[in-house]
Order: structure tokens, then C-alpha cells, then sequence
């Protein structure tokens, strides 16, 4: 009794993978998602390190250079620093966004430099540009460096020992923008991963049940002996085959992206290789049995695809609820969180990507939990068909 | 065999199935004759077990569909009223799915298979996806796969809905077929010459109860109709109000 149960399970899983292996839409789908998450990291990581570039070369514009030449020889002299002559227009060019920032050394500069009076140097940049904050806060930090010099040499001349004029120090302990929008990309990781899993069970756990209603095939199948938990199973076992492919197809492709990420030049703690990618999938792969049955349950309520298709939307938005919460503020890690579907998963991988140890055992528990609810799932999606509005309806 | 006896099913305040009784025999082909919304597809719903009725007993050969519908749907092939295909599956992978959930494998699926194939004249589109099938193609897979198991019992709801000459032919052959391999065949119709020209045992159903039974040459003889059709218009109570207690009728008198 029990091994045909099984056998009648895997008649149906082999005939809804067939079925959608044929389905050349399934395929395309299959592949576009598992590519979601690759592009969307390699893209966030390629577009910081540009940024980080940016930082490291500057290029100033300096409108009157002839008006501090000891000044703007300084500043040529500065590491990752050209200067370039400013246009006439600097206001204009900086509200046009032509140029990012623009230095302005008026004419008395000579003359109130000389006199030892504060001599003005105009900075002009546009602070509603969120971009070129980074590079106008290096300019700025030169130019306080420059004057703290200056400042330190007059002193000496005056026979006043510098340090006088600091009285405070403020000791800066930068956690850098870089680092933190890094962990944040990688904060992404889980989401996209959940992402991908809900994609790729999505086909069979629309076809295989709205799909049955809406052509019709339904009455036929359910007519057969087989036992609809074995028909229910069936479905769910093929569903989640083809959801872990797309999965384990996600994961390799991070992989490889990350041997080509300089994390290291971004200034991050993170090293990201075999046991972290391990990691990510213990902790996400135990979902995808649930995932692929919530999906077959809400969708079997559906008369067609396009029904069970907004249905699942809804769902997919939901299921991405937890991940969202986690990546825009990071809620302080409770023992619970572990154990519930989605939270836990998004715990598990930050704890994983962020080098934390984790005992195997919530591992196991976390799988064992997972896949449990899964087979009530399961089995609540086989009382289903006993229902006559669902059989018969359309 | 198939013995029904005091068959209820109502929805809301409809009754679809109103105390129906019968018996459909061995070697026999019954006919469940009515016009549209007699009852017909309920009455056969609940014979093929994804549905239950309110009241009434249904025995598939001894065993009883309510309380053990497995062991029912193992002795019924059926052709339900929505035969949906899968679009992207051959005919040949059909029957051999349907095949497979009834616990047939390898040497004696892939015969049954072929055979199956050639008594329906498939051969020529056993392979090709159902995609591109003509109704009548679509007929005859839909009726492969459903008695894949070669199953004692054959339930056909409207076999000849919609088909051209030809493919009608094909059903009535498998029907007649059938019924020389001792069968049981019950199937639907509202088409008058399908069914006496096809049919041992005629029902006639309306409203949801069976109003005349019989031969179709009893049938003649209780309304003194020669004309079947005639037969059939004043059995069923269509023309007029009036309802005809005909002989035979099992049905409890509605309240």
C-alpha cells in the first residue's frame, strides 16, 4: 500500500516535469530568474566600486588659480588630485550638473592670505545631488588640512606651540559608507534567493492545479484510484524539483560571481567563498518544499492561470515582507526568528554571509520544521479535491 | 454492474437528482436519455465518485461507490464531461499515464498501449502532442486512456458531443465493442437515434428523475408513440404540464 502510494506520486511528478520541460515559457522563466540574482548583486557591487574610483581620483576644476598658485600646487601635489582650469560659469555649470564640484579662489585671495586674515575660498557644489557628496567632502577635507598647516606655521612663527590651537581632537573611527552599502548589497542576497525558489516552483504549482481546471483534465485525473495525496505529492515533488534546480543554478552563478568581486578593495571584512555559499543554500533550501506547497495550495483555489498568476503575486510580495524588514533595519537576532518560514531563512543567511557561527543543529531543525509544514500543506491541498466546488467549478 | 438505488442530490433549492433508480447490466448498453439540465451529468458524477450524493446507495459491481470509492474507481472507466488533454503530451503518453496510475507498468501497459491505439485507428497520431488534435482525435484519446485498465464498467457522459460522421462511427464501434466483451456501458445523450440505435435499456431522464424505462421498443409501446421522438418529447413532459407517471418511473413524487 505504501510503496504504491509512492510509486503513484512519482507517475505524477514524472508527467508534470515532462509536461514542463516541454513548456518552452517554463524554461525561458527558469533561466531569467535564477539570473535575477547574479546581475542585480554583480550590479550593485560594480556600481559601489565605481563610486569608491570616483573618490580615489578626483578631478578639481579651479576657477582664478593664478590668484594662490602656492595653494593650488599643494593641492596638485595631493594623491589621486588633478586640477583643471574652472569654467567662468561655476555656479551655472554646478546647478546644470556639468561639473560635480568647482573651487573658487577670489581675487584678494593673495592679499588677506598675506595679511594673515582668513582668505576665502569658495566651494560650490549642489548637496541635493546625492552622488557627488562623497567628492565634495574629500575636496573640503583637503582644504581643512591645507589651512591646518598654514595655521600650525604661523603659530611656529609666532613661537606658539601648535598644539594649543587643539584643544579637542576628534578621533575618527569611520565605519566607511563603502563597507556598510556593501554589507547591505549582500543584506539582498536571501531576498533575491527566496525570489528565485518562488519563480521557479511557480509554473508546475500553477499548471499542475489551475492549469488542471481550466482544461478540463481535472475530472479525468481525480477519476483514476490513485489516492489524491499520492496525485497532491506528486505535483509538489515535481514542483519542488524544478524550484531547487533554479536554486542550486542561482547559487553556482554567485559563486562564480563573487571569485571576480574585489570585496577586499571595498574595504570588507567579508570573505565569500565555498562555506558561505554552503551556507546560503542549507539555509534556504529547506523553504523550497514549503514555498512550492503554499503556492499549489493558494493556487489550486484558482480557476486558471491568470487567477492563480495574481494570486501568487500577492503572495510572492508577502513572502518578501520579512526580507525587506531585515535589510532596512536590522532587527536584533531573537532565538525564535530561526524557526519561522522566511524570517528564519533571512536570519540564517545574514548570519552565514556575516561570518557568524551558527550550530549545526538549528540547521536541522530549521529543515525538519520546513519540510514538516510542507507536507501539511501538502495534505491540506489533497483535501481540496475532495471538494466538488473545486473539482466541478468553473 | 451498476445498481443505483434512490439517487438524491440537490444544489440550493435545485434538485439536479431526484430519487433516481436503475440498474445498468452486464454485456448491456444503457442509455441515459434526457434534454439538457435532466440531470444526466450530475447522476454520473456521483456514479463516478467526485460526487457525493445527499442520499441513495451506488453499487460498482457489489461495491459500494459512497463508502469505498477507491475500490469503485478501480472497476469504472470513464468519460467524464470535461475530457481536458495536456496539450504538450502525445496520445500514446496519455494512455500511458492514465495506465500508470492504475498500477499497470512495462510489458502489459506498453500492449494495452498498442492496442488501444489500433482499435481506435490512432496509430497515425499515437506520437504527435494533442495540441494540434481535431475534436474527434481529442474523442478518442480522452476514451484510450479512460479504459486504459480495461475496466468492467464504462461511464461515457455526451461520448458523441460535437463529432463529425466519422468520429461518431468510431464511438459507436467501441461502444458495440464493448458491449460484445461483456461490459457494462452506461452513457448520456440528449440524441434520440444514438441512443435506440445503440442501447439494450433506455432511461429516460427529466428533471431529475427517471420518468420511462425500458427497450426502445417498450418505450414505443407505453406512449403509443411509433415515433421515438415522439416518445421521448411526451415522456419527458416537455410540451404542456403534463407529467406522465410512466411505468417504470422510480421516482419519488417531489413534494
Amino acid at each position: 500500500m505504501k510503496s504504491s502510494y509512492l510509486a503513484q506520486a512519482l507517475v505524477v511528478c514524472r508527467k508534470e516535469l515532462m509536461d514542463w520541460s516541454r513548456d518552452r515559457r517554463s524554461i525561458i522563466t527558469l533561466l531569467v530568474s535564477s539570473l535575477l540574482a547574479p546581475v542585480m548583486i554583480g550590479f550593485m557591487f560594480n556600481s559601489l566600486a565605481s563610486r569608491q574610483r570616483q573618490v580615489e581620483d578626483v578631478t578639481v576644476p579651479v576657477v582664478g588659480a593664478a590668484h594662490a598658485p602656492a595653494l593650488v600646487e599643494w593641492l596638485r601635489r595631493q594623491p589621486g588630485i588633478t586640477v583643471v582650469d574652472g569654467p567662468g560659469d561655476a555656479e551655472e555649470a554646478v546647478r546644470t550638473r556639468r561639473e560635480e564640484v568647482i573651487v573658487v579662489i577670489p581675487e584678494d585671495f593673495a592679499k588677506q592670505f598675506a595679511a594673515s586674515k582668513p582668505a576665502q575660498v569658495r566651494l560650490i557644489s549642489d548637496s541635493s545631488s546625492q552622488n557627488t557628496r562623497p567628492k565634495v567632502q574629500r575636496v573640503r577635507t583637503l582644504f581643512q588640512r591645507y589651512s591646518g598647516e598654514i595655521g600650525s606655521l604661523r603659530l611656529i612663527a609666532r613661537g606658539v606651540n601648535p598644539v594649543v590651537a587643539t584643544p579637542v581632537q576628534v578621533e575618527d573611527v569611520e565605519v566607511s559608507s563603502a563597507q556598510q552599502r556593501a554589507a547591505m548589497i549582500l543584506g539582498f542576497i536571501p531576498l533575491f534567493v527566496m525570489i528565485t525558489a518562488f519563480t521557479g516552483a511557480m509554473q508546475i504549482a500553477t499548471d499542475s492545479t489551475a492549469g488542471e481546471r481550466e482544461r478540463g483534465s481535472i475530472e479525468a485525473l481525480l477519476v483514476n484510484p490513485a489516492p489524491r495525496e499520492a496525485i497532491a505529492a506528486g505535483k509538489w515533488i515535481a514542483g519542488t524539483a524544478t524550484a531547487l534546480l533554479s536554486v542550486i543554478f542561482t547559487g553556482g552563478l554567485l559563486f562564480a560571481l563573487f571569485q571576480y568581486i574585489p570585496l577586499q578593495d571595498l574595504g570588507l571584512r567579508f570573505q565569500l567563498g565555498t562555506p558561505q555559499l554552503a551556507g546560503t543554500l542549507a539555509a534556504v533550501l529547506p523553504l523550497v518544499p514549503l514555498i512550492v506547497a503554499l503556492q499549489m495550495y493558494v493556487a489550486t483555489f484558482a480557476k486558471s492561470f491568470k487567477e492563480a498568476q495574481s494570486y501568487l503575486s500577492f503572495l510572492m510580495m508577502a513572502q518578501m515582507v520579512p526580507g525587506m524588514m531585515a535589510t532596512m533595519n536590522t532587527m536584533s537576532t531573537k532565538a525564535w526568528m530561526y524557526y519561522v518560514p522566511w524570517l528564519g531563512q533571512q536570519t540564517l543567511m545574514t548570519d552565514v554571509l556575516g561570518n557568524k557561527p551558527i550550530h549545526p543543529a538549528v540547521f536541522v531543525v530549521v529543515a525538519i520544521t520546513n519540510v514538516a509544514l510542507a507536507i501539511i500543506m501538502v495534505r491540506m491541498t489533497s483535501g481540496l479535491l475532495l471538494r466538488e466546488k473545486i473539482i466541478f467549478g468553473r | 454492474m451498476i445498481q443505483v438505488e434512490n439517487l438524491h442530490k440537490r444544489f440550493g433549492e435545485v434538485r439536479a437528482v431526484d430519487g433516481v433508480t436503475f440498474i445498468a447490466a452486464d454485456g448491456a448498453v444503457t442509455g441515459l436519455l434526457g434534454p439538457n439540465g435532466a440531470g444526466k451529468t450530475t447522476a454520473l458524477r456521483m456514479l463516478y465518485t467526485l460526487m457525493r450524493p445527499d442520499q441513495g446507495r451506488i453499487l460498482v459491481d457489489g461495491h459500494d461507490a459512497v463508502a469505498d470509492p477507491q475500490a469503485a474507481r478501480q472497476r469504472l472507466g470513464v468519460l467524464p464531461d470535461q475530457s481536458g488533454l495536456y496539450p504538450r503530451l502525445t496520445a500514446r503518453e496519455h494512455i500511458r499515464y492514465f495506465g500508470e496510475l492504475q498500477g499497470i507498468t512495462g510489458v502489459d501497459l506498453a500492449n494495452r498501449t498498442d492496442h488501444l491505439l489500433k482499435m481506435l485507428d490512432m496509430a497515425a497520431i499515437a506520437d504527435r502532442r494533442v495540441a494540434g488534435f481535431s475534436h474527434g482525435e481529442r474523442t478518442k484519446t480522452a476514451l484510450a486512456r479512460a479504459i486504459v485498465h480495461n475496466p468492467k464498467n464504462v461511464l461515457l457522459d455526451e461520448p458523441t458531443n460535437g463529432l463529425d460522421v466519422m468520429s461518431t462511427r468510431a464511438v459507436r464501434d467501441i461502444i458495440r465493442r464493448l458491449k460484445a466483451e461483456g461490459h457494462t456501458v452506461l452513457f448520456s445523450s440528449h440524441v434520440m437515434q444514438e441512443v435506440s440505435a445503440l442501447c439494450d435499456t433506455i432511461l429516460v431522464i427529466a428533471r431529475g428523475r427517471i420518468v420511462a424505462s425500458g427497450s426502445p421498443d417498450d418505450l414505443r409501446a407505453q406512449t403509443g408513440h411509433q415515433n421515438l421522438e415522439d416518445a421521448f418529447v411526451a415522456l419527458s413532459g416537455l410540451e404542456a404540464d403534463r407529467s406522465p407517471e410512466a411505468p417504470g418511473a422510480n421516482g419519488e413524487a417531489a413534494p
